[in-house]
């Protein structure tokens, strides 16, 4: 691929890609946003592509088509209005969060357009899936494995924290949900006898 | 490798034509008459036919949306197979990563045609079929990447070059099978139709109605068509035999697949959502485990 | 010019990403913004790889890592909120002022 076209392809992926991570925070519905952060990361994947990195880039698409997957379901579980049929605004502090992102994107930009960055690309003829196999299992396995280690810790928490049944009986036990003002009344109902949203304690 | 990718939709349209018409033959296996081969294209042109149905407020973007990208992984799975040996439309060097990418989209692509009619039955299917879908996933990853050890590459082209002497079904017997299931999963059938199934009205495409019902049906059928390509080539040598130029054996092994999966969807029973939970957690995933485990050391 | 150009659009992905972390009120959304800063790093992380290293292994090492680190912030951060919604029905930031029981 030439580099003009491997520039015009860049800029498009990543166009789209800031296009669909703007998308996220502005469209309604929470299927929608999680599927627009999906297609900024499969920008990413496709620019990963471009730039030599087959298997990346692949890895890419499918990791993040089965985490926004979950991530759905999840926004659907726990948000109202999941459909998105209705308009919502969820934010605090949006001004200082403008203002921080705007700050952040122009301090990180500023050390990209002064700074000296070198200009040695990869050789497309190299075998790249080869080379992050063999540094996966070779020089840098330690990290591999500690990486593996720690992807089983987050498993085995995930497990633990997410149990309905803990140390010390069941863990809505006397839950309660926050008052709508400071130390005022529950909002919302109140979880039933033997704990459950509504389930009538099925899974005790 | 351009004009390879020409062939790309005959193949698709051919093998859709064929798993439809294999559908409408299932009949015969308990002694009914069964269609001629012009039923699924009398059938398709019916279906055209009919006015679209709509619904309150859908999301009619992702409503056309969906089916295409479902048709589109299809395709996009089937170009990185080698039709000849060592000769594939997109010769790409992490074939089985991009199948698995597919894989994966297809749940998503699922979803979101239940979920763009925001109508109740299609959103049911949706959810059963993500529940279902995401733990299929799983399974399958490790019986491709066990397909992928002998050839030591994760491009399809090595994957068939490696099988020259022996075909990976007989080397990993449990291979196949597993990848059935999630054949079964991908294309919407039998036991695995949690999405479409007639015990919630049709889920997904329960809404549906005139072409975009039968653009979800093609894309299914041509998923089908893809997914037993993809299982002929991983465990069946793909191209490879005596005689007869490489696409001819793909083709008649992609058939035979696509005739034991289409059998299986019609004569295995669908169980709950949650009772099918079970055995895909606790049996096929510890069965893929244990099937790579061998399809190492055999490698070794 | 691909790099600096990559590395700016990184930027702003890292930057959209902080205004949702910073802005968002439930937790998904929340994370949908740490997502998509851990996007930007993925971002920078290739293009430096691909322009900048010589194909440097190890940078694709860091892609795997960054991938990761993704999949454990998905794990901890949703069994976080399943907590958090069994013990208070709440799945907002605003709802959880104190960590006491």
């Amino acid at each position: 691929m030439g580099g003009a076209v491997t520039l015009a392809a860049v800029i498009l992926l990543g166009l789209f890609a800031v296009w669909s991570g703007c998308r996220v925070f502005v469209v309604d519905s929470m299927v929608r946003a999680s599927f627009s952060l999906m297609l900024s990361f499969f920008c990413t994947g496709g620019i990963a592509l471009v730039l030599h990195a087959d298997y990346l880039g692949a890895a890419t698409v499918f990791m993040m088509a089965v985490e926004m997957m979950v991530m759905a379901i999840f926004m659907i579980m726990f948000m109202m209005n999941p459909a998105g049929l209705n308009p919502m605004v969820m934010v605090h502090q949006n001004r200082l969060s403008i203002a921080a992102g705007a700050a952040a994107f122009a301090l990180l930009a500023g050390a990209v357009l002064l700074s000296d960055l070198p200009d040695r690309p990869v050789d497309p003829a190299r075998d790249t899936t080869a080379n992050l196999g063999t540094e996966l299992l070779g020089p840098s396995m330690l990290i591999f494995e500690t990486a593996g280690v720690t992807l089983l810790a987050a498993m085995v928490g995930a497990v633990v924290l997410s149990s309905h049944r803990g140390r010390f009986g069941d863990t809505d036990a006397g839950a309660c949900p926050p008052g709508l003002t400071e130390g005022g009344p529950p909002a919302g109902r109140r979880p039933e006898e033997g704990g459950g949203h509504g389930h009538g304690g099925g899974n005790g | 490798m351009t004009p390879l990718v020409l062939a790309l939709p005959v193949a698709l349209l051919a093998g859709a034509w064929l798993g439809a018409w294999l559908d409408r033959l299932v009949p015969v296996l308990w002694g009914r008459p069964a269609q001629g081969p012009f039923g699924p294209l009398r059938d398709g042109a019916a279906l055209l036919a009919r006015p679209t149905a709509t619904t309150e407020a859908p999301d009619r973007l992702t409503r056309w949306l969906a089916p295409g990208t479902y048709l589109a992984l299809a395709a996009v799975g089937l170009s990185v197979i080698p039709m000849a040996p060592g000769l594939a439309p997109l010769d790409s060097s992490v074939g089985i990563v991009v199948w698995g990418a597919c894989e994966a989209l297809t749940v998503i692509a699922v979803f979101l045609h239940g979920w763009s009619p925001n109508a109740p039955f299609p959103l049911i299917g949706a959810y059963r079929y993500v529940a279902i879908g995401l733990p299929v996933m799983l399974p399958s990853m490790f019986v491709l990447i066990a397909a992928a050890l002998p050839a030591e590459s994760l491009s399809l082209v090595q994957v068939v070059e490696a099988q020259r002497e022996v075909w990976n079904v007989l080397r990993q017997p449990m291979g196949l099978p597993l990848f059935l299931l999630v054949g079964l999963t991908l294309t919407l059938r039998g036991p695995f139709d949690f999405a479409d199934g007639a015990d919630i009205a049709g889920g997904t495409s329960g809404q549906e109605s005139g072409p975009g019902r039968a653009l979800w049906q093609l894309a299914r059928l041509t998923m089908l068509t893809a997914f037993s390509a993809m299982a002929a080539t991983a465990f069946l040598g793909g191209p490879l035999g005596p005689g007869l130029p490489g696409p001819a054996w793909l083709a008649l092994k992609t058939a035979a697949v696509m005739a034991v999966t289409v059998g299986l969807g019609h004569t295995v029973a669908r169980t709950t959502p949650s009772q099918m939970l079970h055995p895909l957690w606790v049996g096929a995933l510890p069965l893929s485990f244990l099937h790579l485990a061998l399809a190492g050391w055999v490698a070794l | 010019m691909t790099l600096a150009i990559v590395l700016l659009f990184a930027a702003a992905l890292f930057g959209i990403g902080l205004y949702g972390a910073m802005s968002q009120q439930s937790f998904v959304m929340l994370m949908m913004g740490l997502e998509l800063m851990l996007n930007g790093a993925l971002l920078a992380t290739v293009g430096f790889w691909s322009l900048a290293l010589d194909g440097a292994p190890e940078a694709q090492l860091l892609a795997i890592i960054v991938m990761a680190v993704m999949a454990v912030e998905m794990a901890v951060g949703f069994a976080l909120v399943v907590a958090v919604y069994r013990a208070r029905q709440a799945d907002m930031t605003e709802s959880i002022g104190t960590m006491k029981e």
